[in-house]
């Protein structure tokens, strides 16, 4: 598959006189299609990271090319163009008086037509299922009707790309599970490309491979279970340690020899039952 | 600081045609001490009834009891100054009520507000400082120039700086990551049990209830369904099936190995419940296994 997304040597400050650069010379490919999850503890860079790909900062060092536009000053609508955002606090990114109408916003903006506009905004919210809210005020949604109406604005404009900038964090467990769950559904029709910011071991188990940031470096690079197997030590990668981790890790605790690597639940609940059995 | 709801309910702009009930015939108790988690979904009334406990909201009927207080319908605001010295409230993302131009004069903002001078605001401001985990040098800069979990710290100080008895947590964690989560609800445990404060916390994290509550009041659609101990309310699948509560990780999967044979004694809640009880049934470990 095609690499959508290539950044290679990128370094910024925030200020010429920082000393420690915010993005510390990174590099990274991402596949048409694939789930890449970015995680880090806070300050790490990595919405500074997913920023600078969007082309929300005039990085000074290295190159960032996105579906084979590289990016740069006169460039940077024509990569916007591809690149969906969705940010962590729904409140700050309403624009529009009723639902539809902020989900029209991005298509006023790329001058489309009226008659055009009114079907794809309806097929828009009817993706995400806020159809009925159409006439609402979008300040009277709960946070997870907000992130619907967030991704519905991306869903008419069409990018190719989805970048998820803690999108999930504010949401009630209930909330992010469906979020998820949509994401993954439009991601499968779209076929999308999603970045994801997040702290939360669901979204990052949701990843085809993950991405940890730290100190503005990138640290480390590999599928969600072998980051997962590294028990206590996600916290300070800003990943919550996973349970079945926690389980292991108490066991062993109490003389129990445990397997290697990581577990899911139902790999957990195999080999404790095969054990419990085996006398 | 003892708590006790008898009937109470609440009904947003009562007397008019927007009336809305947001609480309906709630009676709970909070011994002095206690740790009561209250969870339920968004709009099940969790916000609107720990306003109650400081009289943010008053209730439209019914009484609540806050050691000697006594709030009801008929409750003016002028009674309740010494009430509210001791109930503090940390609202969801408090770091957006920070606005002194530095950290130590926010936190010094409440106390002073309540008589206290300048001088031992200021030094309560200093040990609060080092009571939520930043050091001195905070003191003189801006609480704009933080981070988010700073900030959200330093608001934290802020309201127990007024030396509360009682300190009500709404989400108190959202938004922050796993390490600040964690920092976060051990500051409140040890202030619960080193200085004795009753908490309340309001969350969607059954990880924390099973962990550190002593009671979870359950609401839904502005009832309470239960309040009891974190054992009690989890381990009827039935019950947490028909409410549609989350349970803890460790609950749900001990009911799985429970539905292939495995026995508990007591519905494990946590990774180490679950641990200690795996042992006893372990071939070789002493457990008598069948």
């Amino acid at each position: 598959m095609e690499n959508i997304i290539d950044v290679q040597h990128l370094s910024y400050r925030y200020q010429d006189t920082d000393g420690r650069p915010a993005l510390d010379d990174i590099s990274f490919t991402v596949r048409a299609g694939e789930w890449l999850a970015l995680v880090g503890h806070n300050g790490s860079g990595k919405s500074t990271l997913a920023r600078a790909v969007d082309g929300l900062l005039p990085f000074s060092e290295g190159t960032v090319t996105v579906g084979g536009i590289k990016l740069t000053p006169e460039t940077v609508w024509e990569v916007r163009e591809k690149i969906g955002m969705i940010f962590q606090n729904p409140d700050n990114q309403f624009v529009g008086a009723t639902v539809e109408d902020d989900v029209a916003f991005g298509l006023e903006n790329r001058q489309i037509s009226r008659a055009e506009m009114v079907p794809r905004v309806k097929a828009a919210l009817d993706e995400v299922g806020m159809q009925t809210f159409a006439q609402r005020e979008p300040g009277a949604l709960s946070g997870g009707q907000k992130q619907r109406v967030a991704l519905a604005g991306i869903v008419a404009i069409a990018p190719d790309i989805l970048i998820l900038d803690e999108a999930t964090s504010m949401l009630d467990p209930q909330g992010r599970r469906d979020m998820l769950a949509l994401v993954q559904r439009l991601r499968e029709e779209k076929h999308l490309t999603v970045i994801s910011i997040t702290h939360d071991i669901d979204e990052a188990a949701s990843a085809d491979r993950i991405l940890v940031i730290d100190d503005g470096k990138l640290v480390e690079e590999a599928q969600p279970a072998e980051i997962f197997a590294q028990g206590e030590r996600l916290v300070h990668l800003g990943l919550d340690v996973p349970f079945t981790a926690k389980l292991k890790q108490a066991l062993q605790d109490r003389g129990i020899t445990v397997p290697a690597g990581y577990q899911t639940t139902t790999e957990m609940e195999e080999w404790l039952w095969q054990s419990l059995s085996n006398t | 600081m003892a708590i006790t709801f008898e009937h109470v309910g609440y009904t947003y702009q009562a007397g008019t045609p927007m009336a809305t009930p947001a609480l309906s015939d709630i009676s709970f108790t909070v011994p002095d001490h206690g740790y009561l988690a209250i969870i339920g979904h968004t709009g099940s009334g969790k916000s609107t009834l720990i306003q109650q406990i400081n009289a943010l909201l008053k209730p439209t009927t019914g009484k609540i009891t806050v050691d000697d207080f006594t709030i009801t319908p008929q409750t003016t605001n002028a009674d309740l100054k010494p009430l509210r010295r001791h109930v503090g409230m940390v609202f969801q993302f408090p770091e957006s009520q920070l606005f002194e131009e530095t950290i130590q004069r926010d936190i010094a903002f409440g106390p002073q507000n309540f008589g206290v001078s300048e001088e031992e605001a200021n030094q309560r401001a200093l040990d609060m400082l080092k009571t939520v985990g930043l050091d001195e040098s905070f003191a003189d800069r801006s609480p704009f120039e933080l981070s988010g979990g700073q900030m959200r710290r330093v608001a934290i100080a802020g309201v127990l700086a007024m030396q509360p008895k009682v300190l009500i947590l709404d989400e108190p964690t959202a938004g922050l990551d796993p390490q600040g989560r964690q920092e976060m609800m051990t500051l409140f445990n040890r202030l619960h049990q080193e200085q004795g404060l009753t908490i309340i916390l309001v969350t969607h994290q059954m990880e924390d209830v099973a962990a550190y509550a002593d009671e979870v009041a359950v609401m839904q659609a502005g009832k309470l369904l239960t309040c009891a101990t974190p054992q009690e309310v989890f381990s009827d699948p039935t019950w947490v099936q028909n409410s549609d509560i989350d349970v803890p990780r460790a609950a749900k999967f001990a009911q799985r190995l429970g539905k292939r044979g495995v026995k508990w004694d007591q519905l494990p809640l946590t990774a180490d419940q679950l641990a200690d009880q795996l042992v006893q049934h372990w071939p070789g470990m002493g457990g008598q296994h069948e």
